[in-house]
């Protein structure tokens, strides 16, 4: 399913991941941890990988100009 | 413990439903709620995923040359990009819910007896897996060939549909329940979704690597800060390695023409005779 949209929101959702990533590495963000304090860098590994995912799935339905 | 956890890893009988229940029957002196006993465990795993990424060191680099050849380029066109995507949306499933879940979940089915029922419902869901592959090789119109002519019908890893690659990763979180196998249920999914064995078995070796490396990562340096013999940990490790090596190189030539009914066996009279131990006290 190639469209801008498609693209433009997994890229919008890319950097929405990398934000929760920062905040879970920082230990700003406590949600569905098993500690509540303290940095939960698992959490924030997850969210960086769930980011390159979206980028590259935003990569994939990006429209391609023909060569 | 290291020889035990390499050894049955890859097989589908759940090596860590192993590790919770054979220290409990041997009366080993090991304390499964402390709090170095799953990062002791993970460097274990660290053992195994690497003899996975010796067994697999070849098809790695391609597999990761191709990840970012078809990331950069947004299009995929050899077998090799099209398998680091599947890997990459089977890992996601297992990860997420590997993160979210599975303390909590080991936490609530720590116990020997749970582990040792969970054992039984894995031989079973082994044996479920192969009754529907029978039928899928029935409908294949294969049912009088050769195991190895039967096997050719179905697809090679590569050949998966992204939503199956995605559904196996998701079977990786059934296994964070001690007793059900992770090679297992990905094994079994892999053949649902129309795998050779060989080839199912391979995928979710692959598959497991990344997840086992993650989760290595991110638990081992709590067993270096916890004041526990490393040097031993570490031999335990190489030695879990080493069987885990040994092991996939027997699946692997096992699977051209096995199937998983004598795991699936295995499984049911292992977890009912650990039971009926537990239960005696014996």
């Amino acid at each position: 399913m190639r469209s801008s949209s498609v693209a433009v929101g997994l890229g919008v959702l890319g950097v929405v991941f990398i934000v929760v990533a920062a905040l879970y590495a920082l230990g700003v963000l406590q949600i569905l941890t098993s500690t509540t304090s303290g940095p939960h860098y698992k959490h924030a590994v997850l969210f960086a990988v769930l980011a390159v995912a979206s980028f590259v799935a935003a990569n994939f339905a990006r429209p391609k100009t023909a060569a | 413990m290291g020889l035990l956890q390499g050894a049955s890893e890859l097989f589908p009988i759940s090596s860590l439903g192993h590790a919770v229940i054979v220290p409990t029957l041997l009366h080993w002196s090991f304390k499964q709620s402390d709090p170095s006993f799953v990062p002791f465990l993970v460097l274990l795993h660290l053992g195994t995923a690497g003899a996975l990424l010796v067994l697999y060191r070849d098809q790695w680099i391609v597999i990761i040359r191709g990840f970012f050849t078809a990331a950069l380029r947004g299009e995929m066109r050899t077998d090799a990009e099209r398998l680091s995507m599947l890997l990459l949306v089977g890992t996601i499933p297992a990860a997420t819910l590997g993160v979210f879940l599975e303390s909590r979940i080991k936490t609530l089915f720590a116990s020997p007896y749970e582990a040792a029922g969970f054992l039984v419902i894995n031989g079973l869901l082994m044996l479920g897996f192969e009754q529907l592959r029978r039928r899928a090789e029935r409908r294949a119109a294969s049912s009088a060939a050769s195991r190895v002519e039967q096997e050719a019908h179905f697809a090679q890893a590569e050949r998966i549909s992204f939503r199956a690659a995605a559904l196996v990763g998701a079977c990786q979180a059934l296994a964070f329940l001690p007793g059900i196998s992770r090679s297992g249920v990905t094994i079994g999914g892999g053949l649902i979704a129309g795998l050779r064995h060989e080839e199912a078995a391979r995928f979710s070796f692959l598959l497991a690597t990344p997840v086992i490396l993650g989760a290595g990562i991110v638990e081992v340096p709590q067993l270096f800060s916890s004041g526990v013999p490393v040097g031993e940990y570490v031999a335990a490790a190489v030695l879990s390695g080493l069987a885990a090596y040994a092991s996939a190189r027997f699946l692997l030539r096992y699977f051209r023409s096995g199937r998983l009914d004598p795991y699936g066996w295995y499984c049911i009279a292992a977890g009912l005779i650990s039971l009926a131990l537990l239960h005696f006290s014996l």
